[in-house]
């Protein structure tokens, strides 16, 4: 029941954050509903993958994206809108925003430290920190962008 | 009288003369349409491919054949008579305008009309005058989207309700101040600077309250509403279409706003005094 629940806060949240983020990006109203959903699904695999398979974070973000884009490929020529539409907004909520936030915060300790071992220690959490930031964003924009590359017939025929 | 002239070296009449400059307008009207149609979809968040695509549909449907050259702040648009083979280019400067799924979505629709001779150039031209006037939504009514989009993320990274307060109040600060400088047409570079500093400063501030025992979950998400998702995302879509000078560009331009943030992240944390804690 526990597990439910976290599945479906996971999803909630996932949601409401593509929902507000494809605000930004002004899309066509009717879209933003089925924004929220495919990044609710796209999250949700991705936290299944993490938590119950114990995936890499690089190939669950690379298969969550996946999902968001097989999805934004189905829905966009029902609602006659470029599959990016969809996909962009709803791969937000996977961004690994800690990793980076961690990469800048090690860079900024850099400046203050004393020796050369603590240094290196800074630098070290920040190279680390920075690849898997750098690597889980291109696993998600590839993620996202093979199923517009496989179905091109209907990636750019969406809006006919 | 017979009425000739040479044209190309070769002698016509008046009535092939009529017809050459009527072709010749038409060619410079497609071109230029062409030229502002670009213009538009890249400004509005348009793949590389994708325009490349809507813009070989219309221009086949009107017996052109068009090849589009982007710069970082141009496109130039060459269109060919694939009859007479007479060309003509346009260059205009990549329009003002935000990002706009809705008008990607309406002008792509568009090129099918032309493509299906639902409608001829100068009705497309008329149509798209239309979309690009559209109005769109009030950013201030989005503002309260992206402040429960940010605390989601807080959430998401692993952040308590405490946290997701702390970034909502972050958020709202970061994007009322970014709301205001984008109306004084404010550097975006300077824009990103500042409004990621007072978001950091204030989520770091606020995590010495006793409310939340995420505190940096909370300063890491008060950022995150203004990293620049969709220029990334386009410049490897564009790398993989092989449009390398437009995916440099948008990569760059990226990546100027992400050092702005850092910069004013990194400001934030040294004035609030945050250091490692995990």
């Amino acid at each position: 029941m526990q597990i439910v629940t976290v599945l479906l806060l996971d999803m909630l949240f996932s949601g409401i954050a593509a929902y507000g983020f494809a605000a930004i990006s002004h899309p066509p109203r009717r879209v933003l509903k089925f924004c929220a959903l495919i990044a609710a699904l796209g999250h949700v695999s991705r936290y299944c993958m993490i938590n119950f398979l114990h995936w890499h974070l690089v190939a669950a973000s690379l298969v969550g994206a996946l999902v968001v884009g097989l999805l934004a490929i189905i829905i966009a020529p029902r609602l006659k809108c470029p599959p990016e539409t969809f996909s962009y907004p709803s791969l937000l909520p996977m961004i690994p925003g800690i990793y980076a936030y961690r990469a800048v915060q090690a860079l900024a300790m850099t400046l203050s430290t004393d020796g050369e071992e603590e240094f290196r220690h800074y630098f070290y959490l920040f190279e680390s920190n920075g690849l898997i930031t750098i690597f889980v964003v291109l696993a998600m924009v590839v993620g996202q962008m093979l199923p517009i590359l496989i179905f091109p017939r209907i990636s750019f025929s969406s809006t006919k | 009288m017979r009425i000739s002239e040479f044209i190309n070296g070769h002698e016509v009449s008046s009535t092939e003369t009529a017809s050459i400059l009527c072709d010749e307008c038409r060619l410079n009207l497609c071109s230029e349409f062409f030229a502002q149609y670009a213009s538009y979809m890249l400004a509005c968040g348009a793949t590389c491919i994708r325009i490349s695509k809507n813009l070989r549909r219309m221009a086949a449907a009107v017996g052109l054949k068009v090849d589009m050259i982007i710069l970082s702040h141009h496109v130039t648009v060459v269109c060919t008579n694939q009859a007479d083979g007479m060309s003509c280019q346009h260059t205009k400067r990549i329009a003002p305008a935000g990002v706009s799924f809705a008008i990607n979505t309406r002008l792509s629709e568009l090129s099918w009309k032309v493509a299906g001779h639902k409608v001829d150039i100068e009705e497309a031209q008329s149509i798209f005058y239309r979309i690009i006037k559209h109005k769109k939504v009030s950013e201030w009514r989005i503002m309260w989207l992206v402040v429960a989009a940010n605390a989601s993320f807080c959430y998401l990274f692993g952040g308590d309700p405490g946290a997701m307060a702390i970034v909502a109040v972050a958020t709202l600060a970061g994007y009322t101040i970014k709301l205001l400088t984008l109306m004084r047409h404010w550097d975006a570079k300077i824009i990103w600077l500042i409004c990621s500093f007072i978001s950091a400063i204030i989520a770091a501030g606020l995590t010495y309250l006793p409310i939340t025992s995420t505190p940096d979950w909370a300063i890491a998400a008060s950022v995150l509403y203004l990293i620049p998702g969709i220029p990334y995302i386009n410049s490897i879509s564009d790398c993989i279409d092989a449009h390398y000078l437009s995916a440099i560009g948008r990569f760059i331009h990226a990546c100027a706003l992400t050092v702005c943030i850092a910069i004013g992240l990194t400001a934030g944390l040294v004035l609030a005094n945050i250091g490692i804690t995990v």
